[in-house]
């Protein structure tokens, strides 16, 4: 006969004060690792936002610019080239350039990075792509990113606002982010780019393909014909070779490895001490199974399942505060800090695998349980 | 009756058969020998009691007929089966046939009365339904004088009727043999009554046979054999 209920859940969830303070220190690892990850993974979302944000099949860039905060342009005329080949539709320029605006309220003025494009074909997912293109077309106006950090001040549609001296108006808003060094954006229209600057280069070309056209045999055609100083890539490569250049330039990557491993690390220890004070409290319990016949397979059962619902209650707790911590992270440095589904299974697992190995250690308190000192 | 005759019993099948069983502790100095050459049998259906001071050797001897401790020398047939040598799976099967009932009843504070017996009839390997495995359960507390006890958990329960939770579990699985180790300490005059009328009782119809150390003399009425044990020798039987 089999209680539906192992023991070693039923043990752990007797207490429920002793539950939750043991599930609070689990979480503690389990916050630790989720923080860690969310920064790393908003920094690296962050460094790597334009690539997230095109809209295309596959994007050209200048060969020298191994990472998307260089600032090594194309000359215009590749994208002609690219457009060129069959298979290819149509290819958008993107600009990019820092300029400086001016903040009404205390006249000073700070660094903000800028993109212009073609109006009529919006080439980044920044907003309802018709609203974009019928305020770019209004003359001398500008749309500032909404999740620009607030150092700028704050701007309506309308205003009268002065980027590198020039007066331009608030046409409206876009979505896009800040990354570590870029506190904000604003996006022109390529018309009043190449009016202001009439020699200003294109930072990238966003290729869109024909219906049905293989995207590998176009790829081929565009670095067999256009000169060898373009890459192509799509944008989930170039995504990716944003995460792989920001985790080597950057020590970033080690640092929060470091921070995670010293959650894992935490979270192991304070789970081993629940397990090992909840074997302790009822070792003559114990010693009384084996006497009665129970094998240590069975003991190591009971002490594995205990990690297990540990490791489910510590990640509950920890899911919500790291959420609310993600949260407040978010608003105060507007990276795009945040768990995602993916993100939260892999601490999940994590914290499974951290209970697991905490137990595995806590196994040993339990087979030191002599049944001959019960008499 | 012969002298050894008294000593290993006679009669009936032996269920526990020691020849020269001698045990010794290792301390920080030198070894301590508790038990020296002790002869002891217990027939099926007897109820046996030890008895002798502290340090006597009664505990050594009932923790070696239940297998819980490892053989050091001499013979000690239980059911059938030399525990000397015998591997850790050989020694869990002996005690899965043994009930044991601890002077403390070790009770898991998260487990009804029920739950503590269903937890021990999984080792019968015996497949019954839930709804069995109740009735088998409400009819032993019953038996021990706790009627509708049967889904308390052990801290709304007073001392005496955790104790008899715990000899509760020892007899739920109808065990062969029943090692107990001052069961009746914990009790009231009444509910010692009962427990040891209960014990008596699986002598008789379940020819279980019983090793009890004891000093209450309340108990020493039930018993067909009283061995006094001083400084690990087998110092008489009445």
């Amino acid at each position: 006969m089999r209680t539906r209920l192992g023991l070693g859940a039923r043990l752990l969830l007797h207490n429920k004060v002793r539950l939750a303070v043991a599930s609070a220190s689990v979480a503690v690892g389990v916050i630790i690792i989720f923080v860690e990850l969310g920064f790393l993974l908003g920094i690296l979302d962050a460094q790597s936002l334009i690539a997230t944000l095109a809209k295309g099949d596959l994007l050209v860039m200048n060969i020298a610019r191994v990472d998307l905060h260089r600032w090594d342009n194309l000359y215009p005329v590749r994208l002609d080239q690219v457009a060129a080949q069959p298979g290819v539709a149509r290819v958008t320029p993107v600009f990019e350039d820092h300029v400086g605006l001016e903040d009404k309220s205390d006249k000073r003025v700070r660094r903000i990075i800028l993109y212009a494009f073609p109006p009529d074909d919006v080439p980044l997912d920044i907003g309802d792509p018709e609203q974009i293109s019928r305020r770019l077309k209004v003359s001398h106006g500008f749309l500032y990113d909404r999740l620009s950090r607030p150092i700028f001040g704050s701007f309506k549609p309308g205003d009268e606002v002065k980027i590198d001296k020039f007066p331009l108006l608030v046409g409206g808003y876009v979505r896009m982010g800040a990354d570590i060094v870029n506190d904000g954006n604003i996006v022109i229209s390529e018309g009043d780019w190449l009016n202001r600057f009439p020699d200003a280069k294109p930072i990238m070309g966003v290729v869109h393909l024909k219906p049905g056209a293989d995207l590998e045999t176009v790829r081929r055609d565009i670095l067999l014909h256009v000169p060898e100083d373009v890459v192509v890539l799509t944008p989930w490569e170039t995504k990716m070779r944003e995460y792989e250049s920001t985790l080597r330039v950057a020590p970033v990557g080690i640092l929060f490895l470091v921070g995670m491993l010293a959650g894992l690390v935490i979270g192991t220890i304070n789970c081993y001490q629940v397990l090992y004070n909840e074997i302790s409290d009822r070792l003559p319990q114990f010693a009384t199974l084996k006497a009665m016949g129970f094998s240590n397979a069975y003991l190591r059962r009971v002490i594995l399942e205990q990690s297990f619902v540990l490791s489910l209650s510590g990640f509950a707790v920890g899911l919500t505060l790291s959420y609310l911590a993600d949260y407040y992270i978010a608003s105060q440095t507007v990276l795009p800090v945040g768990l995602g589904a993916a993100t939260a299974l892999f601490v999940g697992c994590l914290t499974v695998a951290m209970c697991a190995i905490a137990g595995l250690i806590a196994i040993r308190r339990v087979a030191i349980a002599d049944p001959a000192e019960l008499y | 009756m012969t002298e050894h005759a008294k000593l290993v019993g006679s009669g009936a099948a032996e269920v526990v058969v020691a020849r020269k069983v001698s045990h010794a502790f290792d301390t920080a100095t030198a070894p301590i020998q508790v038990l020296f050459d002790v002869d002891f049998a217990l027939r099926q259906g007897e109820f046996v009691i030890l008895t002798g001071p502290s340090g006597a050797g009664k505990t050594t001897l009932m923790t070696l007929i239940g297998a819980l401790r490892s053989l050091q020398a001499g013979s000690l047939i239980v059911l059938g089966k030399e525990l000397s040598g015998l591997s850790g799976e050989g020694q869990r099967e002996i005690r899965r046939k043994v009930g044991f009932i601890f002077q403390d009843h070790n009770l898991f504070e998260a487990l009804t009365a029920f739950q503590t017996l269903a937890l021990a009839m999984e080792l019968s390997g015996d497949k019954i339904s839930s709804g069995e495995a109740r009735a088998r359960s409400a009819k032993l507390l019953s038996s021990l004088g706790m009627e509708g006890h049967l889904d308390r958990k052990p801290r709304q329960q007073s001392t005496g009727q955790k104790q008899r939770i715990a000899i509760a579990r020892a007899l739920i699985n109808n065990p062969p043999i029943i090692l107990a180790d001052e069961p009746t300490a914990a009790l009231d005059k009444e509910t010692a009554g009962l427990v040891i009328d209960l014990i008596r009782r699986r002598v008789d119809s379940n020819k279980t046979s019983v090793v009890m150390v004891t000093h209450d003399s309340r108990v020493f009425p039930a018993a067909d054999r009283i061995v006094n044990m001083v400084d690990g020798r087998i110092a008489g039987v009445r």
